[in-house]
């Protein structure tokens, strides 16, 4: 194990993100065995389609996670991003572009929201996300009179943007995501905006003292995660185009657990976008593998929910080893 | 002295970065008083956080009573009868003095609490201990040195059979000092084991049986008081180490300019009208007893806390200091008493913490530039002699002197003009503070302003140019380095008070 762990490749790479890898390829060949639909390219590509709107959740939530905070309101808020937009493109004949626009807008609006009240209020992360996350579905409901909405079929005039998603059968979205991963990579560690908000994660009060100005970078970190909370939106749609208003909750804990598994930590300071990549690919397998192995929904919940538990219990362990 | 109570032999204990205690031995026998000793840093705080189950040991062996014995928290020490009456109050200040000495055991009367029995027992601990403080009072209503015979009140109603003091008397005017120690003494009368923590070779002489003195960690000897002089206790704790010589006069050139002038600042209970002016090349040092807040101000000055008034000068410009933002943007710096809590990001490295207020310096473009990071860093590393792997390390490895250095660097590299250096010293290893001085000594030949807040008159009187004195949130005088004495210090810093 000691030369296993500092062999150089696993040290540049990190032995977390190895095992992660090794548990994505044990889960997908154990699926493989009990359901060999698994390895029929269609399941891969509706596996890839879980994956991209959901990746973008937790990719957001990973920076919003880095500060030290929560976010509980990603999956209803990008409902109703869905739902916003869906309307003015079904009821009002809004062109699909701005459409689209208006849906990256509700997420940042929800995002601005949440920063100005965690950072300049000092409410807690908790309280707030949870209360965006009613007046989210509330929103919602009002603005589409509590029905849901049909985004248009790709053979319409309106379907290019189902293109986003898939062409043919190459999985454009996969590319997308991984695209905008490296950008949040990018940002995370090589700007001003990532140093700050994982420092300020990590000690809040020092990086305040050093003169930076902590609430604004604090509540960029919400920003940031509504625009992609937008973006997730715009793909959900696309692979599945229909949306209801009241739900999108379980896709909160989904993306946390996605997140945390990759090694972002709770307690704020540390975050790992390729982490959160990985997370996420193991926790669209599994919503998959649970339906493949005849289970229904309500095991999907289940095990999430007890893979959070187990994620944030590894964090907590690892740092009280630490300490 | 009765027979032996307390035996620690052979103590060992380890932290990341820092080999805290090496091999540590003390004896404590019924009806003494046992001064420990030694330097800030030198280990006398985790020797007895080891003891009362705080820390566990690496190694060594604890007896006690006859029995070898390992508490694993507080709770078990104090069972079997080791209590610690810290110097940072733990005190819950909304409730009662009685409440609070009975917290976690409180007396019960069906399902609810007997307060008038709670009240009823504290006054005959008073009363044991001869202090006059009614147990109904309000806890934050007392001065700290009532609170401090609260904490005693509380340590005896464990039945305690070996009582620690850490620095009891760092918060008391010279009156309560007295009264303290007459009830050090009534507790020695009563066959007591009594462990006493101090930085004061006077009360050592006055109140102690015999010293046991530590440095770096290590057992450096137990002597018995009457036997001893000041002086050699003295050797026994600095050991080889040579301190920068004290100053016997000002270093400050004749008519040096006023680089911070602050008039008449308020900001809360702790600063009240307070005013003075920092001169270039000036280390000002800020005296006075535990909260008598010193930090405060500095923290008012920095931005830190809201102030309700006052007016802050920078090289004769008013400026309006709102924020740390504000006032780093003027080029204060602060150094902080809590390093790890206000001052460095400890999960990051020695190179991000470095840059952490002057990132903005090292952007190509949206990009952070690492290696020109790694470069400046690297650069105080080697200046400051910061002992680190290098600028890649978790300054959570650093020991804490290099945590120190690390933090200067940040402000070196803001190059500030004026650095507010709080409690500078504060635990960090001997051969490390000598270092700090050196730098604070090089920084004001530099031309840089320095105002030091330290609670160590030696350290006070080694480094300061000028003296200002604080008490109660005022400021109670004002000395010139060659007029200052421990005494004319001590006087001004419990002006107030008594």
């Amino acid at each position: 194990m000691e030369a296993l762990k500092n062999n150089p490749f696993v040290k540049k790479v990190g032995l977390n993100r190895i095992l992660l890898v090794c548990v994505l390829i044990v889960m997908y060949v154990l699926f493989a065995l009990f359901s060999p639909t698994f390895l029929s390219y269609s399941r891969i590509l509706s596996i890839l389609n879980y994956a991209c709107f959901l990746g973008f959740l937790s990719l957001g939530v990973t920076f919003v996670i880095a500060t030290g905070g929560i976010d509980f309101s990603i999956g209803p808020v990008m409902f109703c991003c869905a739902l916003i937009s869906g309307y003015c493109l079904m009821s009002y004949g809004v062109p699909m572009v701005p459409v689209m626009l208006i849906s990256i807008l509700v997420g940042l609006c929800f995002g601005i929201f949440n920063g100005y009240l965690v950072a300049y209020w000092s409410i807690p992360p908790f309280i707030v996300s949870m209360a965006s996350m009613n007046i989210s579905k509330g929103l919602a409901s009002v603005f589409t009179k509590t029905q849901s909405v049909s985004w248009p079929q790709s053979t319409s005039e309106q379907g290019w943007y189902r293109y986003l998603v898939k062409v043919g059968n190459i999985p454009v979205g996969l590319f997308i995501f991984l695209g905008i991963a490296i950008i949040c990579a990018i940002i995370l560690n090589k700007t001003k905006i990532g140093r700050y908000i994982l420092c300020l994660g990590s000690n809040m009060e020092a990086v305040r003292l050093s003169g930076v100005n902590v609430k604004k970078w604090q509540m960029t970190a919400y920003i940031i995660c509504g625009t992609l909370v937008g973006i997730a939106a715009i793909f959900f749609v696309s692979a599945y185009t229909t949306v209801q208003p009241g739900y999108g909750d379980q896709y909160n804990n989904e993306a946390i657990a996605g997140c945390v598994m990759g090694g972002t930590s709770m307690a704020g300071g540390l975050a790992s976008v390729s982490g959160t990549v990985i997370g996420v690919f193991i926790i669209a397998l599994l919503q998959e593998g649970i339906l493949a192995l005849g289970m229904n929904k309500n095991y999907q919940l289940i095990i999430t929910g007890i893979i959070v538990i187990a994620a944030v219990y590894f964090d907590v362990l690892g740092r009280r080893r630490k300490n | 002295m009765g027979e032996v109570i307390l035996t620690m032999k052979g103590i060992d204990k380890s932290f990341p970065g820092v080999h805290a205690l090496d091999h540590v031995d003390l004896e404590v026998r019924r009806g003494e008083v046992h001064a420990l000793m030694g330097e800030n840093g030198a280990g006398k705080s985790t020797l007895m956080k080891v003891l009362t189950g705080i820390y566990t040991k690496d190694e060594g062996t604890i007896t006690f009573e006859g029995k070898e014995v390992e508490f694993h928290n507080t709770r078990e020490a104090q069972d079997a009868g080791i209590v610690i009456v810290h110097q940072e109050l733990n005190m819950l200040g909304h409730l009662t003095v009685a409440q609070n000495i009975f917290f976690g055991r409180e007396f019960k009367k069906g399902i609810g609490i007997d307060d008038r029995k709670m009240n009823e027992e504290a006054a005959k601990l008073f009363e044991r201990l001869n202090i006059d403080i009614d147990p109904t009072t309000t806890m934050s209503d007392l001065t700290v040195g009532k609170q401090q015979m609260c904490e005693i009140a509380k340590a005896i109603s464990h039945e305690a059979k070996v009582i620690i003091f850490d620095e009891p008397s760092a918060a008391l005017t010279e009156a309560e000092i007295e009264e303290l120690f007459k009830i050090i003494r009534d507790l020695r009368a009563q066959n007591l084991g009594i462990i006493y923590i101090s930085h004061r070779m006077d009360e050592i002489k006055v109140i102690t049986d015999r010293v046991t003195v530590m440095r770096d960690g290590a057992y450096v000897g137990t002597l018995i008081t009457e036997d001893c002089t000041k002086n050699d206790i003295i050797n026994m704790m600095v050991g080889r180490v040579i301190y920068e010589d004290p100053k016997t006069h000002s270093m400050v050139p004749e008519g040096a300019p006023v680089v911070l002038k602050v008039e008449n600042l308020n900001a809360g209970k702790m600063v009240q009208n307070v005013s003075f002016e920092l001169h270039k090349g000036e280390i000002l040092g800020f005296s006075g007893l535990m909260g008598a807040g010193r930090t405060e101000t500095a923290r008012a000055i920095f931005g830190a806390d809201p102030k309700q008034s006052g007016d802050i000068y920078m090289n004769g410009e008013k400026v309006t200091i709102n924020t740390p933002q504000d006032a780093v943007n003027h080029g204060i710096g602060y150094l902080s008493e809590d390093r790890k809590r206000f001052g460095i990001v400890v999960q990051k490295s020695v190179a991000e913490n470095t840059t952490l207020a002057t990132l903005k310096e090292y952007l190509s473009g949206i990009f952070i530039n690492k290696r020109k990071e790694e470069k400046v860093a690297q650069e105080f590393v080697d200046s400051l002699a910061t002992k680190t792997p290098g600028v890649d390390q978790l300054v959570v490895n650093l020991s804490g002197g290099n945590q120190q250095k690390v933090v200067i660097a940040k402000w070196l590299c803001r190059n500030s003009d004026v650095l507010i250096f709080d409690e500078p010293t504060r635990g960090i290893d001997v051969g490390a503070k000598n270092e700090i001085y050196k730098l604070m000594n090089k920084l004001a030949a530099e031309g840089k302003a320095i105002i030091m807040i330290s609670s160590e008159m030696t350290e006070i009187l080694r480094m300061s140019d000028r003296i200002v004195v604080m008490c109660e949130g005022k400021i109670t005088g004002e000395l010139d380095i060659a007029e200052a004495t421990q005494e004319n210090i001590m006087n001004l810093a419990t002006r107030e008070i008594s």
